[in-house]
């Protein structure tokens, strides 16, 4: 049990120091270490930026930045991705995370900061739930996938239209060799 | 072996540290970059809603009957202020809400000021777009005098783990006497809504919710409220010169796919109200009691951002559910309303609607009054 703790502790502090060269506040960075270490057993884990080429990123439908995609690494393998990006909210812009395994598949979807108080309900874990095992292969829409949140209609829809848009990004980051 | 992890640890620490301090090195460029324009500053929405009512036995009436304006300021990620500025009829105006708020923690925030209470679905989530129907339902203006608002203080927040949000509020109360306007047999509460004008108090009144939505396209609402009207200094000794006011809501709201249904019932027993009828001259009943039911379905493909909602709604509400005093309960108190409609939402944000009303009440012979509505709300 001690020894479990100590293991987080090291993780935490391991996965912090490999991010803090990135350019993620300090708040979603801590709370990007924390989702790292509880999703992949946090020990040893590292993360690098995926640099994308401008030219592969004119063919997205959003943009991934320099510090937006992130490859996680143990040992020298590459065990999944880690995704930092805002969408919007009704009348503000909310932190999101999504975790990949290396098969490119969802394991977890998350709301780091919400800052308004509308549509907060698209932070419930169980809402979040059906984004598990979601892959590029998915149409994801809302309503009709992705089932809804009422009061939350428009921030539970955008988030959707975000997970959407990054599946539908890999398939063609897959064929440019980018991943 | 712990030990030799401990070092690890607060050798790795250190490390993270010299890295921190390299990487806070940034110019007034790189802030501007890194500092997202919309995480800060000036937030403008607001919503409208234009209507005609057409009665039996009366001429139409067409009315903008709420214009309103919201205007938000984010002085930094956890400090903002929220107003929403009404016309009401046109020539109306009220401050509908303005608020400070604080947050304290990702769960956990401080409010104060010109507050919403919450009670059941329509009074929090008034945005025309939000609910079927034309006119909002008719509960929500005779039991849950909606738009409530007082001025208070309150703490809200959300627990996403459990899929829970609470609101807690110290607000201040309905008065009892309105410049004339009593609390009554017809419109219950409503009367007593001091909306933050120059508002007197004498009692401190709680209101509270709690809303659970973590079962798939379900979500519930508890809420509570609870005090005492608010009274001139001179008479607030007087026997009936206020009353006690306990309120009670339930409402869930359910989706699946193109099929939504909502519905809310609400209760409040009021106290010394023979009293309060005695000093005032007036017809306010012990008890109010209404609710509500609600399906719809969406016709159009759901790929499209338009929808075309079909719905029926069913009401049942009495401002006389019960009264004291030797007080007679009026029957034309006790109503019942079938609203059937549609709602097309032409884009998100935008919705033209048209309903059919058949409205009922208790006395024996009374003929059915038939309204028709046609209107369009908007929300941004």
């Amino acid at each position: 049990m001690v020894l479990k703790k100590a293991f987080l502790v090291l993780g935490i502090l391991f996965v912090s120091v490999q991010l803090s060269a990135f350019q993620l506040s300090k708040s979603i960075k801590k709370k990007v270490d924390k989702e790292l270490v509880k999703n992949f057993d946090g020990v040893q884990l590292s993360l690098e930026p995926v640099l994308i080429d401008a030219s592969v990123n004119a063919k997205l439908s959003k943009q991934i930045g320099k510090y937006n995609l992130f490859a996680i690494q143990k040992e020298n393998t590459r065990i999944g991705y880690a995704y930092v990006d805002k969408a919007p909210s009704k009348t503000d812009q909310f932190d999101y995370l999504i975790l990949l395994d290396s098969n490119l598949i969802i394991m977890k979807a998350k709301v780091l900061l919400y800052r308004e108080d509308y549509g907060g309900e698209i932070g419930s874990k169980r809402w979040l739930k059906q984004f598990i095992g979601k892959s590029s292969q998915d149409p994801l829409k809302y309503r009709k996938d992705i089932i809804a949140i009422s009061g939350a209609t428009i921030s539970a829809s955008s988030m959707t239209r975000a997970i959407n848009a990054f599946l539908k990004n890999l398939i063609i980051l897959k064929q440019e060799n980018t991943l | 072996m712990k030990k030799y992890i401990l070092g690890i640890a607060l050798s790795l620490s250190f490390v993270g540290l010299a890295q921190n301090t390299t990487s806070k090195q940034q110019n007034a460029a790189q802030k501007l970059v890194s500092t997202s324009v919309n995480q800060k500053g000036l937030t403008l929405g607001g919503y409208a809603e234009v209507h005609y009512n057409g009665e039996s036995g009366k001429n139409a009436k067409l009315d903008v009957h709420r214009m309103v304006l919201l205007l938000g300021y984010k002085f930094n990620d956890r400090t903002q202020f929220i107003t929403e500025l009404e016309f009401e009829h046109v020539k109306e105006v009220y401050v509908e809400q303005a608020f400070l708020q604080y947050s304290l923690s990702d769960n956990t925030n401080l409010r104060a000021g010109l507050m919403l209470v919450p009670m059941g679905i329509v009074n929090e989530y008034h945005e025309p777009t939000t609910f079927n129907g034309v006119e909002r339902p008719s509960m929500d203006k005779s039991i849950v005098p909606t738009t409530w608002r007082e001025i208070g203080l309150g703490i809200t927040g959300r627990y996403d783990d459990a899929s829970l949000r609470y609101q807690v509020y110290a607000f201040n109360g309905f008065t009892s006497d309105n410049d004339g306007k009593y609390l009554g047999g017809k419109n219950g509460l409503r009367n007593g809504r001091q909306k933050g004008a120059e508002s007197t108090m004498n009692h401190l009144n709680f209101s509270g919710k709690l809303d659970y939505y973590g079962l798939p396209g379900l979500r519930v609402g508890l809420s509570g409220y609870v005090g005492r009207t608010q009274s001139d200094k001179t008479i607030e000794d007087i026997d009936g010169s206020d009353v006690g006011v306990a309120m009670i809501g339930l409402d869930a709201r359910y989706a699946k796919k193109r099929f939504t249904a909502r519905g809310q019932f609400i209760h409040a027993s009021i106290t010394d109200s023979a009293a309060y009828n005695n000093y005032y001259g007036a017809d306010f009943g012990s008890a109010l009691q209404g609710w509500y039911v609600e399906g719809a379905y969406n016709v159009l493909l759901q790929e499209k951002e338009q929808q075309l909602v079909g719905f029926v709604r069913y009401e049942d509400y009495n401002t006389h559910a019960a009264t004291a005093g030797g007080l007679a309960q009026n029957l034309s108190y006790d109503r019942n309303e079938w609203t059937f409609g549609l709602t097309f939402t032409i884009a998100p944000g935008a919705a033209f609607k048209a309903d059919y009303q058949l409205k009922n009440n208790a006395v024996l012979g009374t003929e059915t009054v038939k309204q028709l509505n046609l209107g369009f709300g908007i929300w941004f």
